[in-house]
């Protein structure tokens, strides 16, 4: 089987739409003026020709997920005795997602490491992303903001992804570089794809090269401790922060979690939701202390986690895909870019 | 209409200590009809509600929402139904922006010695409840508490 | 309008404040940020044109230990009122910087225009022309097309409060009756296609609070009832109706405060229209309490008074 294919201009809806005869397909779609990914449907507007506003991760990290749910049943006869009944999420279908960037895809193998590259790993993470094909398309130009060849990626990275599109001037050239990547090449028009190869090369290498970086010439160096643990400089480069959390719910890396139970009268859901570092409650204790009180100290970690802890815990992988949603859309845009390039010192 | 009662609907109440809900106990110890799709929220001013409450229980499966205090200068606190009618009226305006008819909220005015007011405003408002029907289909209702 | 006579207004300003709020370039010609200046050879940065969007006087309460100087636009002016009228800042410790303003850029307008391509550079032209310059080439847009909604009805392009004044003062052109237009338009749909409206807006929204945190008359900021666990009004779901909660909270605790500088609306990645649930309480107060946020330091907010007659408000009937 060819590991390469591509889909004329005019077959790529109906491509699409096989494929979501099979699975459960999730495609960039243009709501009003924001781009978004949906479950594939005739009705939607789809959206190529710029990254989506939020990055496909909730397809398989949702915003709010069901780990399990429970009921208490109490015994008719013996009203003290009350039984717990459980019953757990872990049915997952098979999903595409047409149309990630390759920072998007790149962001899951962030989130492969702590989540399935473990002793334990995390059976509803792991269960959606072996379940999971990602198919990402090459960026046709950077957006404002992104900074993708500064963080070791480019607008047609591979990492993370399980077939990459290219789209060339008749079509869409599909290179399959999974088993998984492989089963797309046989969804509905694809033909041969050799020809085309050429042309999709050239295309991925003009639009590396127009990626900024925000970091010089030299490239992102090593953070300078004596800075990362400056109270001032922090203080100052995030006076303007307002500490809402839209750099880390857009955030293709970010994957930290908060566990509640959600109970009315004798049912209820245990149910795991995206949480973030830049609230002030992520780190609220029970005794009220709040060891990360300042919106100074919430944001050093999380340019700390993305650019010292995580690269320490595996191999120096910067936990940044270089997306550029947390400059592009922040409320008083704040740059975490140029914070980094700032920390890197003399 | 049949004669058979319709399905019981879910009215939420929030009746003021000091008058309505004296109102409505009145309304019972004389043994007046009422319907009873209403359950009762007692709180202490018609100034303790909260507009947020009507939504919440809006949003929560409830089909309507009735909020009765002091009439107008009887306040137990002096001021807390005038400020109480400024809030509420406010909500009264904005929800209609939002799909939700204004009809499925009712404010008055309710002193304890009004019983038969009371029954009357009941039996009006649960019947207007009644025309427009539930608010949530069965299962949208039970998702979202 | 040049940002120079700016630059020596804060200059003085400088001398006796702890910091200056003004704008500097962002990360791209586009993007204006906020800049916190405390030291004199920061005050070359300062810009000023229409890309400054920020409304700088959301920081005030923050700052409240501090001599804050603050640059502000008519609109953003009014939140430096209302936080008069609500004793939420001391004035005699804020300096008002205020910048008579033809109109700002909408980022997200303007981004639409040139298909969302980069921003390479941004000219304003004297005649309120734009050129915005992509790898695509340069494109011209007036002002007036890119504009966010707010600025097309302005009434107050000159602050309503400041201490300097960077430029002339200007007056306003617009019609009053026109502000509540677009309120007025809506309710003219059905209860069913606002709902259905609504739904649709509301059903994008990722809870990031951005709408609430950049709002300046959201003061509750960590203590906001959305994310209390006791009570619990809302939980961590991100369904439709913990959604829809969430922006009724922060719209009722904004009925009669909201100054209607638009941050809201401006901030949110996701592109949900919240501004005009807030319009739509300004509309109502101001027919019912002849109240307008942010205007008149002396007036109190409707929600914090009462009239023992309320000539508007009827009783209803059932």
């Amino acid at each position: 089987m060819a590991d390469t294919g591509f889909i004329p201009k005019e077959k790529w809806g109906a491509f699409i739409e096989g494929l979501s005869t099979k699975a459960q397909v999730y495609v960039p779609c243009l709501e009003g003026d924001t781009v978004l990914f949906r479950p594939f449907g005739k009705e939607k507007t789809l959206c190529f020709e710029r990254p989506a506003n939020s990055p496909p991760k909730s397809v398989i990290f949702p915003q709010s997920d069901t780990l399990f749910s429970f009921t208490f049943i109490k015994d008719p006869d013996n009203p003290q005795k009350t039984e717990v009944e459980l019953k757990e999420h872990l049915d997952f279908p098979k999903t595409i997602v047409i149309g990630s960037r390759p920072c998007d895809a790149k962001g899951f193998t962030v989130y492969d490491r702590p989540y399935t590259e473990t002793d334990t790993p995390d059976p509803y993470y792991k269960g959606r992303r072996e379940k999971t094909t990602i198919v990402t398309m090459t960026c046709n130009s950077p957006s404002a903001g992104c900074f993708c060849t500064a963080v070791g990626g480019s607008p047609a990275d591979k990492e993370g992804s399980d077939a990459l599109i290219t789209e060339v001037e008749k079509g869409y050239f599909i290179e399959a570089l999974t088993e998984k990547g492989k089963e797309i090449l046989q969804g509905p028009g694809v033909e041969d794809g050799k020809a085309y190869q050429g042309d999709a090369t050239k295309k991925q290498e003009a639009v590396h090269s127009m990626v900024k970086n925000p970091f010089g010439p030299k490239g992102l160096g090593k953070v300078s401790p004596e800075l990362f643990d400056n109270d001032e400089f922090w203080d100052n480069a995030v006076s303007k922060c307002v500490s809402c959390g839209a750099c880390t719910y857009l955030c293709p890396t970010c994957y930290c979690f908060n566990i509640t139970d959600e109970q009315t009268s004798d049912k209820g859901e245990r149910i795991r939701t995206w949480d973030g570092c830049m609230y002030v409650h992520f780190t609220l204790e029970a005794s009220g202390h709040n060891p990360r009180p300042t919106k100074f100290q919430r944001f050093k970690n999380r340019v700390g986690h993305k650019f010292s802890f995580y690269p320490e815990k595996y191999n120096g992988v910067i936990a940044c895909c270089g997306c550029g949603r947390c400059i592009r859309y922040c409320p008083m845009s704040v740059d975490i870019s140029e914070i980094v390039s700032n920390l890197q010192g003399a | 209409m049949s004669e058979i009662a319709p399905k019981e609907l879910r009215i939420v109440g929030f009746l003021c200590n000091w008058c309505s809900y004296g109102g409505a106990d009145t309304a019972g110890v004389s043994r007046f009809r009422q319907p009873t799709d209403l359950r009762i929220i007692r709180v202490p001013c018609s100034g303790r509600v909260d507009p947020l409450f009507i939504v919440k229980a809006l949003l929560n499966g409830a089909d309507g929402v009735l909020v009765s205090g002091c009439h107008p200068r009887d306040c137990h606190y002096t001021d807390g139904n005038f400020y109480a009618r400024r809030r509420l009226e406010m909500l009264k305006q904005l929800l209609p922006y939002l799909g939700i008819d204004e009809k499925r909220f009712h404010y008055t005015w309710i002193s304890a010695s009004e019983g038969q007011r009371w029954q009357k405003t009941v039996t009006d408002f649960t019947n207007q409840i009644h025309k427009l029907g539930p608010l949530h289909s069965t299962t949208e209702a039970h998702s979202g508490s | 309008m040049g940002p120079e006579k700016m630059k020596e207004i804060i200059t003085d300003v400088l001398k006796d404040v702890d910091v200056v709020i003004g704008y500097k370039q962002g990360f791209d010609k586009l993007h204006a940020t906020p800049c916190f200046i405390n030291k004199a050879e920061q005050i070359e940065e300062i810009i000023w044109s229409p890309v400054c969007v920020q409304n700088l006087a959301s920081f005030l309460p923050s700052l409240k230990a501090k001599k804050v100087g603050v640059v502000v636009k008519g609109c953003d002016s009014r939140t430096i009122v209302q936080y008069m009228q609500e004793g939420l800042i001391d004035r005699s410790k804020v300096v008002v910087v205020g910048i008579p303003c033809t109109g700002v850029v909408s980022v997200k307008k303007v981004l639409d225009k040139v298909n969302h391509q980069p921003i390479e550079d941004v000219v304003f032209e004297a005649d309120g022309a734009i050129l915005v310059k992509t790898p695509a080439g340069e494109t011209k847009l007036s002002l007036a097309d890119v504009s966010p909604d707010k600025c097309s009805t302005c009434l107050y392009p000159t602050p309503v409060v400041y201490d300097h004044l960077a430029a002339e003062p200007i007056k306003s052109v617009k019609a009053p009756e026109d502000v509540y237009k677009d309120v007025e338009e809506f309710e003219g749909k059905s209860l069913e296609e606002r709902k259905v409206y609504w739904e649709k807006e509301f059903d994008r929204c990722i809870r990031c609070y951005a709408c609430r945190n950049a709002c300046p008359m959201c003061v509750c900021q960590d203590s906001c009832i959305a994310e209390s666990r006791d009570p619990h009004w809302i939980s961590q779901k991100s369904n439709l109706s913990e959604k829809f909660m969430f922006h009724m909270i922060h719209s009722i605790h904004l009925a009669g405060r909201c100054v209607e500088c638009g941050e809201c609306e401006r901030v949110c990645p996701m592109g949900i229209p919240v501004n005009a649930l807030k319009k739509k309480l300004n509309h109502d107060m101001k027919a019912l309490y002849n109240y307008e946020p942010g205007v008149n330091p002396e007036d109190k907010p409707p929600m914090y008074t009462f009239s023992v007659e309320e000539k508007k408000i009827e009783e209803h009937k059932l």
